[in-house]
């Protein structure tokens, strides 16, 4: 077994360690430990696999059950997944030490430790098979997080848009793999459901409705866990980008364009802040998708870049909005709340991550977004300055956000005694996460090389196949 | 041209020592660990000193030299075939200057600032944000390319919206806050449209190249139409961030601040950020007639306005603000008709006066306060003013729109805001009814004890 193997296996392990853990019967306390030490431990390795030239290089690949008669590889790791691993095993370290230790149970820490396998699976293959059975397992453990009967309603829509997401990637990959192969209709027929599917999943107008109902009346921790990752934004840069056609490239980037704005504008009016980041959250995961798709390399990168950025600062964002709510109580937009200089670090955290989420320079967001928009401009040239205005009204929505949850208002007098600071785990972790944005934002270039690496790969990969559509 | 060794360990310095003050507090900041008073009063003063002197010497070095307009360049954040985004300044008589009395007034502020917000609960609050706006207005005053232009343009803008709500416990503040920012992010939209354009059209993100050498620059390569397209856009930014017409409405809400970012801010420097931009976007102005038409119209309009208006303010700042602002109108007046030099020099006297002005006028009230208590009435003007010639009715209509600060606020709520709110409020109920009526049938009654249940 190669060290890559061994490194793959270990990572794998650790959530597989927690899953089983979880089954027996250990005390709470312990298993939330065991799970901050694995995920802690699986970020490290996470972090040595993506600077270590050697392990970057593993592909397993076969031919079986794959359209593609160069086969597919079930498991690799290169330029593009090598990033991706840190982030998925940061987004699990985050979750499980900063989320309440009330809100936490033993089910809960099963499923977060089951959704990151899942997601780091997803980010190790190219396999279209494997992605339609990872992506029914991943919704399946989202709406397990919602089977009580208070969730009823959110279950149902989950069930429709993300059921029907799986249902047509399903469907859309068993047509290129059976009687699609050799055959041009059913082959576009499949990549227009898989298109659809990806759509579905990134909430992406009109498929969109489901994204702030999920925040704002289910339970935001596994909604936060499930979108920031974006699979949906791997799915298209996986399946879709290297062999669509321009003409569906086109239509996912304008629509991806449209609710990148949409969702910035609908963000702003909100009264609900679980909404408003509902909203947030459909605006930035939009732009990812729209960079994913303008076929430049600079708009690819860009598109990566702010995938990264995007992710981590609204996973600290809505989780900052969790440990808000756990103090407070359910937020309305519409009142002054204050507090602070009761809770300075929170404040100052959602005010950082709120900042990178819409890319303002000095965080990582700023320069993804200038790639982004510099390619989406040459794609697009009067769309493209779409993101100039949704960035506007995110950075507008967000500090309106800030100035609604901590200004407006002194603390009372009466209340001083009343402790709303955070505790040590959540202080260190939000601190973490703040220097991260800010330091990539500062000295972006070896993750900007990274990201363009990968799309240079993805792009030489679209060329090769768009030649060989036309040698056929 | 190459820069000099010495020129470039300068401007290094001079950029570099707020940027370092803004990591220090920052950092102290986030850890919840404040520094002492002392210690960040004598630590901004030391990082401001450093920064008005290595400028100083750079402007001197520059003159001495003769060299001509040079491109810094301290790396790149990315680089591609497609074109990077690197970190250059540009280094001419115009930016250094601008820089050398930027830094100078904000070592004044700041050291005027320790005394004057002694014991205040925001004062470390209060020095992160005056070095973000340091570090911004000296990286919009040497910009060598539009990122690191746009980069100090957000800056400045995020640092003066948060030092509007600095006095973060009363809603006043607050809500005054956000409607600056809304103004702002106008502004910054534009700015970051026009530097997207710029780089789509000519091809280059670089300052020097696109206005550097007047009609030899890149400016030239620019067609009559999409050189008066992106002015325009430049125009929409500049109008924002120095408030003229028809944004003037949030200057007076800017003065929820404490009087030194007041002064700062809306007296000295950043309400001249705008004119700066123009005169370093001269040469593109030049290709573009219609636009330098509108910002002559503009300047005098926003002139005669705040000329106007600045007579019935009832309080001393927003009377300064105004004043300030009739003042900028002129400038922009003086850029237009193509008097550079004159306009540096005014931009340049006119902060510092009215620098003197702002962090006076405390003072001065309370001067004025013991002269009338001690004379038992208030003190005689004694002047007459030049709308006592305008007949009786114009003199009243002048005074209702002065009063109203010319109704801008109630024109852009009707224009701008009310309709975005009422459109997105329609969107959002429609994507309520997608869920409620299309998808799901029973909404439930939201339960506490289950949402707690969220990891």
């Amino acid at each position: 077994m190669s060290d890559a193997r061994l490194w793959l296996a270990g990572i794998t392990v650790l959530p597989a360690l927690v899953i089983a853990a979880s089954y027996f019967r250990i005390e709470v306390e312990r298993l939330r430990r065991l799970a901050v030490a694995s995920a802690a431990v699986m970020l490290l390795a996470t972090l040595v696999i993506s600077v270590s030239p050697q392990l970057r290089a593993l592909s397993i690949r076969t031919t079986a059950l794959s359209w593609l008669t160069e086969g597919e590889a079930i498991i690799r790791i290169d330029a593009l997944s090598s990033v991706l691993l840190p982030f998925a095993a940061g987004l699990w370290v985050f979750t499980v030490a900063v989320t309440p230790r009330a809100a936490l149970d033993r089910g809960g820490l099963r499923r977060t430790a089951l959704s990151t396998l899942m997601t780091v699976a997803s980010f190790l293959t190219e396999s279209a098979v494997l992605l339609v059975l990872l992506s029914l397992a991943s919704v399946w453990t989202f709406l397990s997080a919602l089977s009580d009967t208070a969730h009823r309603a959110q279950r149902r829509i989950v069930a429709v848009y993300l059921g029907g997401s799986a249902l047509a990637f399903g469907i859309g990959v068993a047509l290129l793999i059976g009687p699609g192969a050799g055959n041009a209709k059913l082959e576009t027929a499949g990549m227009w459901l898989i298109v659809t599917a990806a759509l579905m999943r990134k909430g992406i107008v009109p498929f969109h409705a489901w994204v702030p109902e999920v925040f704002d009346h289910g339970r935001l921790g596994p909604a936060i866990l499930f979108n920031a990752p974006q699979v949906g934004a791997y799915m298209t840069v996986v399946l879709v980008v290297p062999r669509a056609t321009p003409e569906m490239l086109r239509v996912i980037a304008i629509l991806a364009l449209g609710t990148a704005v949409y969702g910035a504008a609908l963000a702003l009016v909100q009264t609900s802040a679980r909404r408003a980041c509902g909203y947030l959250f459909m605006s930035q995961s939009a732009l990812v998708m729209a960079g994913l798709d303008c076929t430049s390399a600079s708009a690819l990168a860009g598109g990566l870049l702010v995938w990264l950025s995007a992710g981590l600062a609204f996973a600290g964002l809505a989780r900052c909005l969790l440990v808000l709510e756990a103090r407070r109580g359910r937020l309305d937009l519409n009142t002054y709340h204050g507090g602070y200089e009761r809770m300075p670090l929170l404040a100052i955290s959602f005010l950082c991550m709120g900042l990178a989420c819409t890319g303002f320079p000095g965080t990582l967001g700023f320069v993804g977004q200038e790639l982004l928009v510099n390619g989406a401009v040459d794609a697009f040239p009067t769309m493209g300055f779409a993101v100039v205005v949704a960035s506007a009204l995110t950075g507008l929505a967000v500090l309106r956000m800030y100035f609604s949850l901590f200004c407006g208002r002194p603390d009372a007098p009466s209340h001083s005694s009343v402790q709303f600071g955070l505790r040590r785990r959540e202080t260190w972790t939000f601190v973490a996460l703040v220097i991260a944005l800010i330091a990539f934002g500062v000295a972006p270039r070896p993750l900007v090389d990274s990201r363009f690496a990968a799309s240079d790969k993805i792009l030489l990969l679209r060329d090769t196949h768009i030649r060989a559509q036309h040698k056929h | 041209m190459m820069p000099s060794l010495s020129l470039t360990l300068l401007v290094l310095v001079g950029v570099g020592s707020p940027t370092v003050l803004l990591a220090v507090l920052g950092c102290a900041s986030l850890l919840n660990r404040p520094l002492p008073e002392r210690w960040t009063g004598r630590i901004a003063a030391g990082s401001m000193m450093t920064a008005c002197a290595s400028l100083s010497v750079a402007l001197v070095v520059y003159g001495v030299t003769g060299t001509g307009q040079q491109l810094v360049s301290y790396g790149a954040w990315s680089t591609s075939h497609e074109g990077g985004i690197a970190i250059e300044f540009l280094v001419d008589r115009l930016s250094l200057a601008f820089g050398a009395l930027s830094a100078a007034i904000a070592g004044i502020v700041s050291a005027f600032s320790n005394r004057y917000l002694h014991r205040e609960s925001g004062y470390n609050r209060y020095f992160v944000l005056l070095a973000m706006f340091v570090t911004g207005f000296l990286l919009v005053a040497l910009a060598g390319n539009v990122e690191v232009l746009f980069v100090g343009w957000e800056f400045v803008g995020l640092s003066s919206a948060l030092l509007v709500a600095f006095f973060h416990g009363r809603p006043a503040p607050v809500s005054n806050a956000l409607r600056v920012l809304s103004v702002y992010r106008i502004s910054d939209a534009a700015m970051f449209a026009a530097a997207v354009l710029l780089r789509h059209i000519a091809g280059t993100d670089s300052l020097s190249l696109l206005f550097g050498g007047g009609r030899s620059g890149s400016a030239a390569a620019l067609t009559g139409s999409s050189a008066t397209l992106i002015a325009m856009l430049l125009i929409v930014a500049v109008a924002g961030k120095s408030a003229l017409l028809p944004f003037s409405g949030w200057l007076p809400r800017a003065m929820e601040g404490p009087t030194p970012s007041s002064a700062v801010y809306y007296g000295s420097l950043s309400i001249h950020a705008g004119c700066f931009l123009l005169l370093r976007s001269a040469p593109l102005l030049e290709h573009a007639p219609v636009a330098r038409v509108l910002v002559g119209g503009l300047g005098a309009a926003t002139a005669i306005f705040a000329g106007i208006t600045t007579r019935v303010q009832s309080d001393v700042k927003s009377s300064l603000a105004y004043a300030s602002l009739t003042q900028v109108g002129i400038i922009v007046m003086e850029i237009a008709v193509g008097l550079y030099t004159v306009a540096f020099i005014h931009l340049a006297g006119h902060a510092c006066f009215r620098l003197l002005q702002f962090l006076s006028a405390p003072n001065v009230l309370h001067d004025l306060h013991g002269l009338e208590n001690a004379i038992g009435e208030r003190p005689s003007r004694g002047r007459r003013y030049f709308e006592t010639l305008a007949p009786n009715r114009v003199r009243r209509l002048l005074y209702l729109v002065a009063l109203e600060r010319g109704f801008l606020d109630s024109i852009i709520d009707r224009v701008l805001v009310e309709p975005f709110m009422r459109i997105a409020g329609h969107l959002s109920r429609l994507d309520r009814w997608l869920c409620d009526a299309g998808v799901v049938t029973p909404r439930p009654v939201p339960i506490e004890a289950s949402e707690n249940q969220d990891e």
